[in-house]
């Protein structure tokens, strides 16, 4: 019996995934994040979820897209079986990235403020200025006040965003080539565009990992990517914006402010602040 | 600034104010979905199977009689130079294999595509790459449309495959009669020449509009009959048809 790719036997479940993301959404309540006595709800459930799915998907996506070749480079797999296994695994992992995709996105469609928070501000230039400049020990620099996610991580996020874009349009379509007959002139353009919008993934991915679990001052922020959670110690030097949102108050102001005595608004700037 | 006091999160409009609140709404389509894209899968079994579709069969035939190839590779050469514009023997789509030990007539034998009537390389593709032209009925490749899997070329019954992977260009390829010979100044295809046809000294590759009887090792034919073969002294003409002749 012939052997078949599951692009083809299976192709359906490119087809379920989406939908099924978006099921799953519109079933989930989410949680909003909350201080809980030394420690700060960041993550709930469904953002894990959708982050180790979309996350996961992307790397073997990345993976098993560049063996398979990228562009102009040429690919790393040669003979038909390897590139047969190569895209199984391809096929695999389109499954979980679209699963894990548009059940964030069905969830930030239900709270905006979900997407919001991960769009740059007009402190973006500032912020990031300020806190990369004091990790590189430049003493004239402060910690920003930042929020929930960093600035820099926000403009980030818009690449993220734009190439995740592109790779699902354009692998759709990839996709359904293994269904339907897709003219060939939109297959020359869908194909180099697929291309390119993975470098672009693949440099956003790459800066991700090193920001976000590589280097030690980042571990707290990973840990929650497990458990949720972070110390709230972690959140005052590092979100004190998002702190502040959270209704955050220093124990001797929120004491003074039960006894009805005025509380001098924080600073903007936050400078002061130390974990 | 963004200020989630001012933005909260999306009120969930009840059904009484607005009909169908966003999460609802969400809920409808992810099931819809889910369930067209299931009931799709049961749905497809009632359906035809590929199988019991017609294949247009091809406009014509190449049949090569091995026992008249002198092994001079020509036709490859010259399959390389139509298609490709030089002369590569491992881009060539017609194929001539010597064994150094082997006696005539089992020491040379060439390897055509047979255009065969239920195309296995056609079936296995899984983009539409490999198709069957509506025009001449020729079994051919879209090199746009080819994703370089190489289904195709394991899927051929024959050995070697007649469906080849171009190692240059990264795509599959196969005989299309050259119909598609950019570097011919001929026209080519079941209507026009075949540049492997054209060079054969020997005269060991002709073309035919008629199907061949094919077993199950392919077609081979008898083009030495009535030619000065007969008076080559060989103790007669050896015999045609079969697999091997």
């Amino acid at each position: 019996m012939q052997r078949k790719l599951l692009f083809d036997s299976f192709t359906w479940l490119v087809w379920l995934a989406p939908f099924a993301g978006i099921l799953a959404a519109g079933l989930t309540k989410r949680r909003d994040p909350v201080i809980e006595g030394e420690r700060v709800l960041r993550h709930d459930v469904a953002t894990r979820i959708e982050h180790w799915t979309h996350g996961i998907g992307t790397l073997v996506l990345l993976v098993s897209g560049i063996a398979l070749g990228v562009w102009f480079l040429p690919a790393l797999v040669g003979s038909g079986e390897s590139v047969w296994t190569m895209m199984n695994v391809h096929f695999g992992a389109v499954v979980v990235f679209l699963f894990g995709t548009f059940y964030y996105g069905a969830n930030t469609l239900l709270e905006k403020k979900r997407f919001a928070e991960h769009l740059p501000t007009k402190n973006a230039i500032e912020y990031t200025k300020r806190h990369y400049g004091l990790l590189l020990g430049m003493k004239k620099f402060t910690m920003p006040p930042e929020k929930k996610y960093f600035e820099s991580e926000r403009m980030a996020y818009l690449l993220a965003l734009a190439s995740t874009s592109v790779i699902i349009v354009t692998g759709i379509l990839k996709v359904a080539a293994h269904a339907m007959n897709v003219p060939a002139w939109l297959m020359a353009v869908m194909t180099p565009a697929h291309d390119i919008a993975a470098i672009a993934m693949l440099a956003f991915f790459l800066a991700h990992v090193f920001f976000a679990a590589v280097l030690p001052m980042s571990w707290p922020i990973f840990r929650s990517m497990f458990t949720g959670y972070v110390d709230l110690d972690y959140a005052k030097h590092e979100h004190a914006g998002w702190l502040d949102e959270l209704g955050f108050k220093e124990p001797d102001a929120a004491h003074a402010a039960e006894a009805g005595e005025t509380v001098a608004p924080q600073s903007s700037d936050n400078s002061e602040r130390k974990s | 600034m963004v200020d989630n006091n001012t933005n909260p999160a999306e009120p969930e409009v009840s059904a009484d104010q607005k009909g169908l609140s966003r999460r609802q709404f969400l809920i409808g389509f992810g099931g819809l979905g889910v369930g067209l894209a299931l009931g799709g899968i049961f749905g497809g079994a009632f359906l035809l199977s590929d199988e019991v579709i017609a294949i247009q069969a091809s406009g014509g035939w190449l049949l090569v009689d091995t026992k008249k190839c002198s092994g001079c590779t020509s036709c490859m050469m010259a399959c390389s130079l139509a298609h490709h514009g030089e002369t590569n023997m491992s881009l060539s789509r017609i194929q001539i294999t010597q064994d150094p030990f082997g006696k005539f007539p089992d020491d040379i034998s060439i390897a055509q595509c047979r255009q065969c009537p239920y195309p296995s390389c056609v079936e296995a593709c899984p983009t539409g790459a490999m198709h069957v032209d509506k025009v001449t009925g020729v079994r051919t490749v879209d090199v746009a449309k080819c994703i370089g899997c190489e289904r195709c070329v394991n899927a051929c019954p024959f050995t070697p495959s007649r469906a080849l992977w171009n190692f240059e260009e990264k795509h599959s390829q196969k005989c299309d009669l050259c119909k598609d010979s950019p570097f011919w100044d001929e026209d080519g295809g079941p209507d026009g020449k075949r540049a492997c046809e054209e060079v054969c000294s020997m005269g060991a590759i002709k073309f035919t509009r008629e199907l061949p009887v094919q077993s199950e090792d392919g077609y081979e034919t008898d083009l030495r009959t009535g030619t000065a073969w007969d008076t080559l002294g060989f103790g007669g003409s050896p015999k045609s048809g079969g697999a091997l002749g």
